[in-house]
């Protein structure tokens, strides 16, 4: 029986919608913008959860996940010196030992730990896209999928020619195939 | 345009090309830094000695003040005031050891390098690679003041002022100004400024980072602008001493050499200094009102001022020691800087290393006992304890530990004994243990006093001025 053939395009979140903001913001700024991004956003009703950061060009350069601004809690003046720490190749079990020694000597649900860390730069924290992160909004559904799953990514940039178009969630991936299931009629 | 900017504009593009992946662009770090025009000013020169084997091929490059010894190939590349010291290269016939393999030489190793830039930087010892045991290349590279390429082959990367990049074999990667790499073979790597590593896998690895905002005061590149801070205030204070040396066709030694010590012709040695045996003072070194006891060395881009050295120290590339006191077998890295003071001066007990690019600069009177490993950045009391460590503490470290911005994971015991067997290797090499019964076997110490120079001159005038004429220089036969 024949499915519908998904494209990226037909499922991806445009850029125009999604939370974007310069390289430079604060990290609250940008906390401010997913909110804003969110309230202006009713397809669906899976939420945003990433910003994606852009340069003065309007190109694509970072992207911050919730998870990533935990881990800038969390790690406070650390984070990058954890990043050093693994460039320069020590083992996790030391990045452990030091950030446990870190963790104990600070609290983060302070006044003035969250404060400091709101002010922080997106710069410090977003994650630089990979290649495989990439895939041309022409591409059928399973191309998406695959690389999803071979990387493990939450979303991917749709891409049209050099430019960045769209979001591909997992979330709208997901449901666009529970839907296509459901059409099955599966027993 | 003269063909000097055009062999530097190409040499900015080939290593942007390189490094497109870390969109790391050179060009506002080196634009502006020389004037092209001057080029034509500086005479190159070069080294001839019956020890080691004269070969030289010059080909459409400007070398202005630079030096050369052994076998060196230069193409389409400019060089300003750089040393290459091809005088450890590994000869035909020999065996270079690599881990498990024996790797024969069928030929004499070669310096060579290709489409680069190197200002004011040092290149010396050899090839660590097992891959080009008998070409130490260098390609595709720009660095800056007082940078040092030792034994680390490179092929499309930029090295900061003051960076040091050790026994390593690296591609298309950033290495901060006053950083020290020793790590094997790095690729596509960004170093930031003031990180100091030595990793030798399985082994052991350390690393420290100064704290970006300090190390401003000594170091710091902004783009468009030339490096500024104390580490180039000191230089310069410093740099007419040098033009004298430079200028004069010959010079008269003015204090007595031993025997069996060398004081090179392009070193500035002021009074009262005392140089005794087998000691070795380096082209661009600069000693004043110092004792260099038996067996110490003094290499290139040094400074020794007010300093007692009681004997075999060993003083690295561009390493600085003022106002300080040094017992014997004392290692000082690359391009650290001891900067004591009148009434605050720094003392090191034996056998103590400080590490490549440390900076202890005191206004208090300092004592480091001995046996004691320091890095980074030192200027009181505390800051010592934080930033050092006994060697036999060190020693009993087998998983890991953190100090403060140093991070130390491995075998403490064989960092240890790497940097042990290092130094005593460089000492040899050095001729610090000449001795009758020691089976007079000599080193640069000794050899080099039978070393003569021959300069070589560019265009002066014209669109090729600055450039040098393709030149070979081999021996007869």
């Amino acid at each position: 029986m024949e499915v519908n053939k998904y494209t990226v395009k037909d499922l991806m979140v445009p850029i125009s919608e999604y939370a974007t903001v310069p390289i430079g913001t604060t990290l609250f700024g940008a906390i401010l913008a997913l909110e804003e991004a969110q309230e202006n956003f009713d397809h669906g009703k899976y939420q945003h959860r990433a910003i994606l950061v852009l340069d003065d060009k309007n190109k694509v350069v970072g992207r911050l996940s919730q998870l990533r601004v935990l881990n800038a809690m969390d790690a406070a003046d650390n984070y990058s010196r954890y990043e050093q720490l693994k460039i320069f190749k020590f083992s996790d079990t030391h990045i452990e030992k030091v950030s446990e020694k870190d963790r104990l000597a600070r609290k983060i649900f302070t006044e003035e730990a969250l404060k400091k860390v709101a002010k922080k730069l997106v710069n410090e924290f977003m994650q630089k896209p990979n290649p495989d992160e990439y895939v041309a909004e022409t591409s059928a559904i399973d191309m998406a999928i695959h690389k999803m799953a071979a990387g493990a990514h939450q979303s991917l940039l749709a891409t049209r020619g050099d430019e960045i178009v769209g979001v591909l969630r997992l979330s709208d991936v997901f449901a666009a195939t529970f839907h296509t299931l459901k059409e099955l009629e599966v027993v | 345009m003269l063909e000097i900017e055009k062999i530097f504009k190409r040499i900015i593009q080939r290593v942007n090309i390189n490094l497109r992946d870390l969109a790391f662009d050179v060009s506002p770090f080196v634009t502006g830094h020389i004037d092209l025009e001057q080029m034509n000013k500086f005479y190159a020169f070069y080294g001839i000695t019956s020890d080691i084997p004269l070969d030289l091929k010059l080909i459409h490059s400007s070398l202005a003040g630079s030096y050369f010894l052994g076998k060196c190939r230069v193409t389409d590349s400019l060089l300003y005031k750089s040393d290459i010291r091809g005088d450890e290269l590994k000869r035909k016939d020999s065996t270079f050891q690599y881990k498990n393999f024996n790797i024969d030489l069928t030929e004499d190793e070669l310096i060579d390098i290709k489409t680069s830039a190197l200002i004011k930087t040092l290149v010396h010892n050899y090839s660590h690679d097992p891959e080009t045991p008998e070409r130490f290349f260098i390609k595709n590279t720009l660095s800056l003041d007082y940078a040092n390429i030792h034994g680390s082959p490179s092929d499309g990367c930029f090295l900061g002022p003051f960076a040091t990049v050790d026994l390593t074999t690296m591609r298309d990667c950033v290495i901060g100004a006053y950083s020290f790499i020793q790590a094997g073979e790095i690729n596509h790597l960004e170093v930031n400024p003031g990180t100091i590593w030595v990793n030798s896998p399985g082994q052991f690895n350390f690393l420290y980072q100064y704290p970006a905002d300090k190390l401003q005061h000594y170091i710091q590149v902004t783009a468009g602008g030339y490096p500024q801070g104390l580490l180039i205030d000191f230089i310069e204070e410093h740099e007419e001493s040098f033009n004298r040396v430079f200028d004069a066709a010959n010079l008269e030694n003015t204090i007595k050499v031993p025997e069996t010590a060398s004081l090179d012709r392009y070193a500035v040695v002021l009074p009262s200094t005392k140089i005794c045996e087998n000691v070795l003072v380096a082209q661009r070194a600069y000693l004043e009102n110092s004792y260099l006891g038996r067996g110490s060395n003094a290499q290139e881009n040094c400074f020794i001022i007010n300093s007692h050295l009681q004997g075999c120290n060993v003083t690295a590339h561009g390493a600085k020691i003022v106002e300080a006191d040094l017992q014997s077998n004392v290692f000082v890295g690359f391009n650290s800087f001891l900067y004591g003071k009148q009434g605050s001066r720094i003392s090191i007990g034996t056998g103590s290393i400080v590490m490549p690019h440390t900076i202890i600069d005191c206004k208090e009177s300092l004592s480091i006992p001995a046996d004691t490993l320091l890095w980074g950045l030192i200027t009181n009391q505390a800051e010592l304890e934080m930033n050092s460590i006994q060697l036999d503490d060190l020693r009993k470290i087998n998983t890991s530990t953190n100090q403060g911005n140093m991070h130390f994971e491995g075998h403490g015991a064989s960092f240890v004994e790497a940097f042990r067997h290092r130094v005593n290797h460089i000492l040899e090499a050095n001729g610090a243990f000449f001795h009758e019964h020691n089976n007079n076997v000599k080193g640069h110490a000794q050899n080099n006093r039978k070393l003569s120079l021959n300069t070589i001159q560019p265009f002066l005038f014209g669109e090729m001025q600055g450039v040098y004429p393709d030149i070979t220089i081999l021996p007869q036969g």
